[in-house]
């Protein structure tokens, strides 16, 4: 016998959204197993933010890019069944192809008229080898692209900030630069918990808080220790 | 992380100087994280801030509430400050959270799947701890899901995240609340968090607890296709119309998507709507004059917990409402419900269940909302089980009359008289009658 009628709290599908540059340059020093293993990280903290969250369906997918892009995860895939396949790395930075695929997905249909915001995060070591402006203004002339919250990591000192200053297009939002693998975990548990809270179901609103001006208050993100000297890429 | 603490890590209480031995990560949250730690012979939990939240603002705050000590033993309050020699930072002692203690996102996810007497029970708890702690001149300022945690056996309460609670009116920390339960003053930026904003909060957070759902959240929600900040301002903030606005039907829910509402608005009684009524429309219009009181909504979840009686078809529970004085259909067997007896007494109507307590808060003149002990209690008879009575818990006779009866009868400590309508009973300090 039920005990109250009725059911869970309405609530509304939220997209978090992996952008992965997989382009030869990740081979080296590590950084796509680097990387592979700080999302492998994230995945429990996510899946607490979203289970700490009655307000949002959780669902994550990503892309890869490198020679062309691709889906590495097509599926929108609740946060409770999300298995993460390692990346590998080899090829060129085809970054604007990334763009398109995220935003033909981004388009209503396949994406739904209510949401909350779209998290899209991307994650580079270099500079795009396509046409980057162009298929990043396509991405932001879409509704879900614009209102989407939009992070940027750059790995190591070779990234290229300005596209991905480009990319998240909001002055207030810095791109996050990680120097060493344990910047990247911290980083990406940041995108994936803190980042994904704001945009579900922002937590309490305090005066210490950054980008105020966009439509999602991400909020500050976490200072980094000074790394170890050997752990420098 | 590089910026909390590690297991095995020492950190100091300033006062007492005890030793507080790191042992776990509870959680994280926006401020800084939780630790449980070993002190001395015993485990506490241990707040500790990241760097840019650890103030001189934030200390003359905790040193305010550790002096002034927890409003009741609800509250998961800071004991003593916490600082290690060797680095920067600060923290807070606080009891541990037992187990048995849950978030309100289990019962939003239905997770978890109490009892209407048990969400009664926590509406209480929360209207009551609220008034202790604003009676004390503080206020909380972020009421919202992630703060409250409840046992879904009993609906007993404990209200964490205290480091907030400022002197009402002198909050120098930043805490402007969570979004959603925000009162729309603060959302728009015209008022500071307070004990009036507070009550919105809670006004909020019971309507969600009772009818699973947000009171602003109607056709004007399904409007919006980007549900992102500057929605939710103009939702919560700049354009609040409740739901259920006698006045206003331009957010009412809609089929399909705020079923919620469908299902629980209705079979709560009258006085329940009407008070949540006046909550989002003249609590809203007028922030200082029209919210509703801590000692209103206490009362009325007392009273809603009294009136909950069982259908005799299908078990389900079901409230008595003044309204409707034979009864109405039965929300999950849709037959006709059946009034049980209940107890007239001068304050309360208690319907007579098979699981019915009296407790002081209903027999005694002076101890409005004592449920600390039942002094009473419906029992079986131990020989004929169609037989059912009141059994007197306390410790002095209640004098009987049953109708159609002149003569008074005692009922000593201990014993029961039969339950029958038109029965009046002397408790000593107040008379009722069953009816």
């Amino acid at each position: 016998m039920i005990r109250r009628p009725g059911g869970e709290l309405a609530s509304r599908p939220l997209h978090f959204i992996w952008i992965c540059d997989c382009s030869g340059s990740m081979q080296s020093d590590g950084k796509i197993q680097s990387l592979n293993n700080a999302i492998r990280e994230a995945i429990p903290h996510m899946l607490r933010v979203a289970d700490e969250n009655p307000h949002a369906q959780v669902f994550v997918r990503a892309v890869k890019f490198s020679d062309g892009a691709q889906w590495h995860v097509a599926q929108p895939t609740p946060i409770a069944d999300f298995k993460w396949m390692d990346l590998q790395a080899g090829g060129v930075t085809d970054m604007g192809r990334a763009m398109q695929v995220v935003a033909e997905q981004l388009k209503i249909p396949p994406m739904s008229e209510r949401a909350l915001p779209p998290v899209l995060v991307l994650i580079s070591d270099g500079q795009p080898t396509d046409d980057f402006s162009g298929s990043l203004a396509e991405l932001l002339n879409i509704p879900w692209g614009r209102r989407a919250v939009r992070i940027a990591i750059a790995i190591g000192e070779d990234a290229d900030h300005e596209p991905l200053k480009a990319f998240i297009n909001n002055p207030e939002i810095p791109v996050l630069q990680a120097n060493n693998s344990e910047a990247l975990v911290n980083y990406i548990k940041w995108a994936s918990t803190a980042v994904l809270k704001a945009a579900s179901s922002p937590a309490s609103q305090s005066q210490v808080m950054a980008g105020g001006g966009s439509n999602v208050q991400v909020p500050a993100p976490p200072p980094m220790a000074s790394a170890p000297p050997e752990d420098v890429w | 992380m590089s910026l909390l603490l590690t297991r095995g890590q020492v950190v100091w209480t300033e006062s007492s100087r005890q030793a507080c031995q790191v042992e776990d990560l509870l959680g994280e949250g926006g401020q800084g994280g939780v630790y449980r730690v070993r002190v001395a012979d015993r485990q506490a939990a241990l707040k500790w801030y990241y760097p840019q939240f650890s103030t001189p603002a934030q200390r003359r705050v905790l040193e305010t509430l550790v002096k002034r000590g927890a409003p009741t033993s609800r509250f998961l309050w800071p004991l003593e400050l916490v600082s290690a020699p060797s680095r920067p930072g600060l923290g807070y002692l606080m009891p541990l959270r037992e187990n048995r203690y849950k978030g309100v996102a289990d019962l939003m996810k239905r997770r978890l799947d109490p009892t209407f007497r048990v969400l009664t029970t926590l509406g209480f708890e929360l209207a009551h701890s609220f008034l202790q702690l604003h009676s004390k001149g503080l206020c909380y300022r972020d009421i919202s899901f992630g703060n409250i945690f409840f046992d879904p056996a009993t609906g007993e309460v404990l209200i964490a995240d205290n480091d907030n609670v400022t002197v009402d009116g002198e909050g120098e920390i930043g805490i402007l609340g969570t979004p959603r339960f925000m009162a729309p003053e603060v959302v728009r930026g015209a008022a500071s968090p307070s004990i009036q904003t507070d009550l919105y909060s809670l006004a909020v957070l019971l309507f969600y607890i009772l009818m699973m759902h947000h009171p602003l959240e109607g056709k004007r929600e399904l409007a919006i296709h980007s549900f992102d900040l500057p929605a939710m301002n103009r939702l919560y903030g700049f354009e609040p119309v409740f739901v259920f606005d006698p006045d206003d039907a331009s957010n009412r829910p809609v089929q399909g998507a705020h079923d919620n509402l469908f299902f629980l608005w209705p079979i709560y009684p009258q006085p329940l709507r009407d008070l949540f009524t006046r909550a989002f429309t003249e609590g809203i219009r007028d922030p200082l004059h029209g919210r509703v009181r801590e000692g209103e909504w206490r009362a009325i979840m007392i009273q809603l917990r009294d009136s909950i009686y069982y259908c005799h078809h299908c078990g389900a529970e079901n409230f008595a409402d003044p309204a409707r004085a034979a009864g109405g259909i039965c929300w999950q067997c849709n037959k006709r419900l059946r009034l049980p007896l209940r107890l007239q007494l001068p304050r309360q109507l208690v319907m007579l269940n098979h699981n019915t307590e009296l407790f002081p808060h209903h027999l005694t003149a002076d101890s409005l909302y004592d449920f600390s002990r039942p002094l009473a209690a419906v029992s079986r008879h131990p020989e004929r089980g169609d037989v059912w009575g009141l059994k007197n818990l306390s410790e002095i006779p209640w004098s009987v009359t049953p109708p159609r009866d002149h003569q008074p009868k005692m009922v000593p400590p201990g014993l029961s008289l039969t339950l029958q309508s038109g029965t009046q009973i002397n408790f000593g300090k107040v008379m009722g009658e069953i009816l």
